[in-house]
């Protein structure tokens, strides 16, 4: 009751203040992030290209996404950025899990060398894909003398071979991501409370029992949680791969939103452009839901 | 009945220190390529391309020298004729047997980068802490579906957006500018500072403005004197997380800006000399666009897990 009549003497009402606070911030999502989508969707069913805009356009209907579907370059793109996902998302669940299941035990220093590890995945993905043409340099690259130091290939280019060029990204992908689901695992493994191993000590579960039926339950839900993070942004993964390989050689890493950048802003094809972006959106979206989804099935369980 | 009390964070000291020795390795290596580009920076123009890449050598500043200047080369009869070299960086072109011919784009695209950066940060740290605290404090009609709209705007595949942006920005003016960016990156980055703010603010006891109304502040007035203080942490954090994405992004910048408002990360692939990328050049101007991020994840690691799983892991 007190409250109440604070609230009504004094300033604006409760309500007035949550809808001040809160407009900005809307308002600028709709302006542009949904105006721009909504404007994609429309384009979508037009042969609009933005760079002849004094040319009439015209609504083609479901054509650009039939063609779209239709078409073998985009499958194959498909298929290209789902191994590239495939690849990085199981080399950063193992790999990061295993750093945190070792960075749990408490040693010292863990600290620090938890922050250094981390490092890589704040950098410039861009950045990153420009620094590591040159540690990938055929003539004069690091990760080649490294390599030719332990066995010796001779001669190798890892970006200009189309066999060794999906898994350059695959490489830097992982190097600079694995810390992401090594930190979420981390503290998944930090929440299980020690109890749990005390009861199974005393029901004399051993090491092995105690891992498969405490650790990885537990820590499962947060990998999880990594691996959807991991999947979404790799999915429009663009800014390293560019920078890297920029799609090649050939179409060899050119992953789904490389080639969208192509369609939309080389070959300026907006209307068909725009549907692939759809499709993409949907894609992601779709997959997203569906494994939120089962996600929390085995959350609950 | 020693047993009892060992689980998998009281292993035994040799397990410790296998533990301990395989991340020890773990972080050398993959802290590699970073020292890497650092040492790349410090070595002549000569030196970078070697092989076998050398891990001693003379250290050179020919790499910054080259990042901030453009060159030209000319012949011996010319230099001769000049006038001796008044710095220590005409010197050194001139050994090369070049003269300088002007500054580079580098300083203006890291201006940019700053300007931008701090812009953006500062509008979506502003905007997401109002926001925020509405959605913590106050029943909104549809407040989840309100909240994952905001998350969901964090999927959409940048270049999806791209070409309505970009004619949009053209029809009003905002193609290229430095505010166009600001605006860009913000509402980008108030995806995160909305989610990340509500959950530090969602930690703040109401009881503290309660206590503050009673005393005669508003709303408004306790929010602004009572609780932003008391969030100073983690506006920090989401502030640096904000900063550290309009530092790092690319495909806007490379899609949507040329000449005036092009920030760093699309120059430094940029960066040539004779005959191919001036690697050394190139590992100054990364190393001098690294340095900022490296300090604050240094100084965020208590926060991180926070900031890259948008609050849903909070430790």
């Amino acid at each position: 009751m007190k409250k109440k009549i604070l609230h009504k003497a004094k300033g604006l009402s409760d309500k007035a203040v949550a809808w001040i606070f809160i407009t900005p911030t809307l308002l600028l999502l709709l302006a542009i992030n949904i105006y721009p989508l909504i404007y994609a969707i429309s384009m979508s069913f037009t042969n609009f290209y933005a760079n002849k805009l004094g040319k009439e356009i015209k609504w083609v209907g479901l054509k650009n996404y039939v063609k779209i579907l239709g078409k073998e370059a985009i499958w194959e793109r498909m298929q290209i950025t789902a191994s590239f996902m495939f690849w990085t998302l199981l080399l950063q669940a193992i790999i990061g899990l295993g750093l945190a299941l070792l960075l749990n035990k408490k040693f010292k220093g863990n600290e620090l060398l938890t922050t250094l590890i981390v490092l890589p995945m704040m950098l410039s993905p861009a950045v990153v894909g420009v620094f590591w043409t040159y540690l990938y340099n055929p003539q004069v690259g690091l990760f080649n003398y490294i390599v030719n130091f332990f066995y010796d290939f001779g001669s190798f280019d890892m970006i200009g071979s189309s066999t060794l060029a999906p898994w350059a990204i695959v490489i830097v992908d992982t190097w600079m991501w694995t810390p992401f689901t090594m930190l979420i695992c981390l503290a998944g493994l930090r929440s299980i409370p020690n109890y749990l191993y005390e009861a199974a000590e005393v029901d004399r579960a051993n090491r092995l029992q105690q891992f498969i039926y405490i650790t990885l339950p537990s820590v499962l839900p947060f990998l999880l949680l990594a691996l959807l993070f991991r999947g979404i942004e790799n999915f429009k993964m663009f800014d390293m791969v560019v920078e890297l390989t920029s799609g090649g050689p050939g179409s060899a890493t050119e992953l789904a939103s490389i080639q969208l950048k192509r369609e939309a802003f080389e070959k300026w094809k907006t209307g068909y452009s725009s549907a692939y972006a759809v499709i993409l959106f949907v894609t992601i979206f779709g997959f997203g839901n569906v494994y939120v989804k089962v996600m929390n099935k085995i959350k609950d369980r | 009945m020693v047993d009892i009390a060992r689980s998998p964070t009281e292993s035994s000291g040799f397990s410790r220190k296998l533990a301990a020795l395989i991340i020890i390795v773990y972080a050398i290596v993959t802290l590699i390529p970073i020292t890497w580009i650092i040492l790349t920076g410090f070595k002549s123009v000569t030196s970078s391309i070697t092989y076998p890449p050398e891990v001693f050598f003379e250290p050179s500043l020919e790499g910054y020298v080259n990042l901030f200047t453009t060159r030209t080369r000319q012949s011996k009869e010319y230099l001769e004729a000049l006038p001796p070299p008044e710095t220590w960086y005409e010197e050194l072109v001139r050994s090369r047997e070049m003269v300088i011919a002007g500054p580079s784009k580098f300083f203006g695209r890291y201006a940019n980068s700053l300007i931008i950066g701090f812009g953006a940060t500062f509008l979506s740290v502003f905007l997401g802490a109002l926001a925020a605290y509405a959605f913590s404090r106050f029943k909104i009609p549809l407040k989840d579906d309100l909240m994952f709209f905001i998350l969901s705007t964090r999927m959409f595949p940048p270049i999806a957006v791209a070409v309505p942006i970009f004619i949009m920005y053209r029809k009003i003016g905002l193609g290229d500018t430095h505010l166009g960016m600001i605006i860009l990156y913000t509402v980008v980055n108030l995806s995160l500072a909305v989610w990340l703010l509500k959950g530090f603010m969602d930690e703040i006891p109401r009881e503290y403005e309660e206590a503050a109304m009673i005393d005669g502040y508003t709303r408004m007035g306790a929010f602004f004197k009572i609780v932003l203080p008391q969030a100073t942490t983690g506006i920090a954090a989401t502030a640096i997380f904000c900063m550290i994405f309009s530092w790092n992004e690319y495909a806007f910048a490379v899609l949507l800006t040329q000449f005036n408002a092009q920030t760093a990360p699309p120059f430094i692939p940029t960066i040539i000399g004779e005959g191919g990328q001036d690697w050394s050049a190139i590992g100054a101007g990364t190393t001098l666009f690294l340095i900022p991020v490296m300090i604050f994840t240094v100084v965020l690691r208590k926060h991180l897990l926070r900031g890259i799983t948008f609050g849903a892991v909070r430790k």
